[in-house]
């Protein structure tokens, strides 16, 4: 990332280019699997971007096959819901929050810090 | 008076013979449950169209009530059609509630279905991936054996085939046969905007299928509809085994009405108004090239009618649901419109399809009423109702064994 500003949060080692932003679909996430971790995913609510867990806290599912409204993803399995934002859950079977990690976009491109939670 | 025999038709076919047929199979419900079992339940069924779940993560449920189960027709992600009863493994609730009656649509992009009632998740190759609180089951509970029950899944063309037995006694292409050279080259894949109708009907399915396998009826039961189709006739009689095909011919009709004349010209879209645009056909289908060739029927047994014109193509369906009642599902298939005139002229088409769909399905309930009164114990065909005759030897042969 050395080719970040040092007056963004970019600027820190822990931060990685995940995908373009076009590589981010209108309907669902993107899925991205990473070695040595679970695979995570991104979104896209109106013209924010998100990066979470791919996988539900509830069943076994991709929540990148679910839908997004409105800053909230809905799991495709039991419909299930979280916060986008937050990773809270915001409606039933789901009751453990999920994983969400700091993003930006930048220069086309979606960065997130996925060594920690925001 | 002597009446002088001409039976052209059925002249190369003595082993269906001329005499009257029996009127018990559209009554006995030892028939009717010898229908089931032996055919329905052993034959392969159309049960949809490929354009139906064109995309991955799409689903159709479709009812049998014959069987008392109901189909779930699943593309995966790998583009496969997966087929299983919609019965969950857990308690036995339906997996996906038939909002839609006879056919429910729906699309889930991780291609699963989730059952309602419970929670359980299976995908489209039936593997039940997600039980809530599956810790709570024995240890004796095995997700990988409790899928959901797979029944046998084919296509042909774009149709999309169930077979119920749990071993095939033939394969779809077998089965198929010769249909499927006949039909070779007919776009069915490129004609896909499809109007639907459907109906229970208070008569035995044979007595539905009868009524849309002749000509014989057009020009009186037709008179209000297709009032210049006069002369009519058939030819190109074609067995394929159980399968069989026939087409029909017309001269040309007496000039349709002003609003007639003005719908052909913008789109050829109904059967009865010929129009002169040249129209790819497989070689076996109007073989001749006759300009007075209308459309060509062929019954892929046991219960679905195709009918290919010239730029449009039909479909008749008789699902059994009892001895004497049955459901009816006609498709009528154009191009997709390019235009609001192609619209209009489109619409003018199937309404006037429709009216003489109701003219015949209107015959069928009169038709087993008055059979059941029992005053008759046989029934008279003529030439033109061959595909009747063909109908009742296959069946009875099916259902008696001999």
């Amino acid at each position: 990332m050395s080719d970040v500003g040092e007056d963004s949060k970019i600027a820190s080692s822990q931060w990685v280019a995940l995908c373009s932003a076009t590589d981010v679909p209108d309907i669902g996430g993107l899925r991205i699997e990473l070695e040595g971790r679970e695979a995570i995913a991104v979104f896209r609510s109106g013209d924010e971007y998100f990066v979470t867990d791919d996988q539900c806290t509830h069943g076994n599912a991709s929540l990148c096959d679910g839908d997004v409204i409105e800053g909230e993803i809905e799991c495709p399995f039991h419909r299930g819901m979280f916060d986008l934002r937050t990773g809270q859950p915001t409606g039933s079977p789901c009751t453990v929050p999920l994983r969400t990690y700091p993003a930006e976009l930048r220069d086309g491109l979606i960065y997130a810090d996925i060594s920690q939670e925001k | 008076m002597n009446v002088q025999t001409r039976m052209p038709l059925l002249a190369p076919y003595p082993e269906l013979g001329e005499a009257p047929i029996p009127v018990e199979p559209y009554l006995s419900q030892e028939y009717y449950e010898a229908e089931l079992n032996k055919i329905f339940r052993q034959d392969w069924l159309v049960v949809g169209r490929e354009e139906e779940i064109a995309n991955p993560g799409d689903y159709k449920v479709k009812k049998l009530d014959f069987a008392r189960t109901s189909v779930i027709l699943i593309r995966g992600k790998d583009g496969k059609i997966g087929a299983f009863h919609n019965v969950c493994r857990h308690r036995g609730n339906k997996v996906i509630s038939e909002t839609g009656g006879e056919e429910t649509f729906g699309n889930n992009k991780a291609a699963v279905v989730t059952c309602r009632f419970h929670g359980w998740v299976y995908n489209a190759k039936g593997e039940l991936v997600d039980v809530p609180m599956q810790e709570k089951f024995p240890s004796c509970f095995n997700r990988a054996e409790n899928g959901l029950v797979p029944i046998h899944v084919g296509s042909w063309a774009g149709f999309v085939f169930v077979n119920l037995a749990k071993t095939p006694s033939k394969t779809l292409d077998e089965f198929l046969g010769g249909v499927k050279e006949h039909f070779e080259g007919y776009p069915f894949n490129e004609i896909t905007h499809c109007h639907t109708y459907y109906a229970h009907i208070n008569c035995n399915w044979k007595v539905g299928m009868d009524a849309f396998c002749e000509g014989y009826h057009v020009p009186t039961i037709h008179a209000g509809s297709f009032p210049g189709l006069t002369d009519y006739w058939q030819d190109d009689v074609a067995f394929h085994g159980d399968h069989r095909s026939i087409a029909f011919y017309s001269s040309d009709m007496n000039p349709p009405t002003p609003v007639g004349t003005a719908a052909n010209e913008l789109f050829g879209a109904s059967i009865a108004l010929k129009r002169d645009e040249p129209f790819p056909l497989p070689k076996m289908v109007n073989p001749k090239r006759h300009k007075n060739w209308g459309f060509e029927q062929t019954t892929v047994f046991p219960n679905f009618l195709i009918h290919v014109g010239a730029g449009l193509w039909f479909t008749h369906q008789f699902w059994p649901v009892t001895q004497d009642k049955c459901l009816w599902e006609g498709k009528y298939y154009l191009k997709p419109p390019a235009t609001n005139s192609q619209f209009w002229a489109q619409r003018y088409a199937v309404l006037l399809q429709r009216n003489a769909w109701l003219e015949d399905t209107a015959t069928m309930e009169d038709t087993q009423q008055a059979l059941l009164s029992g005053v008759l114990d046989k029934i008279n065909l003529q030439d033109d109702e061959i595909m009747l005759r063909h109908q009742f030897h296959i069946i009875n042969g099916r259902v008696t064994g001999k």
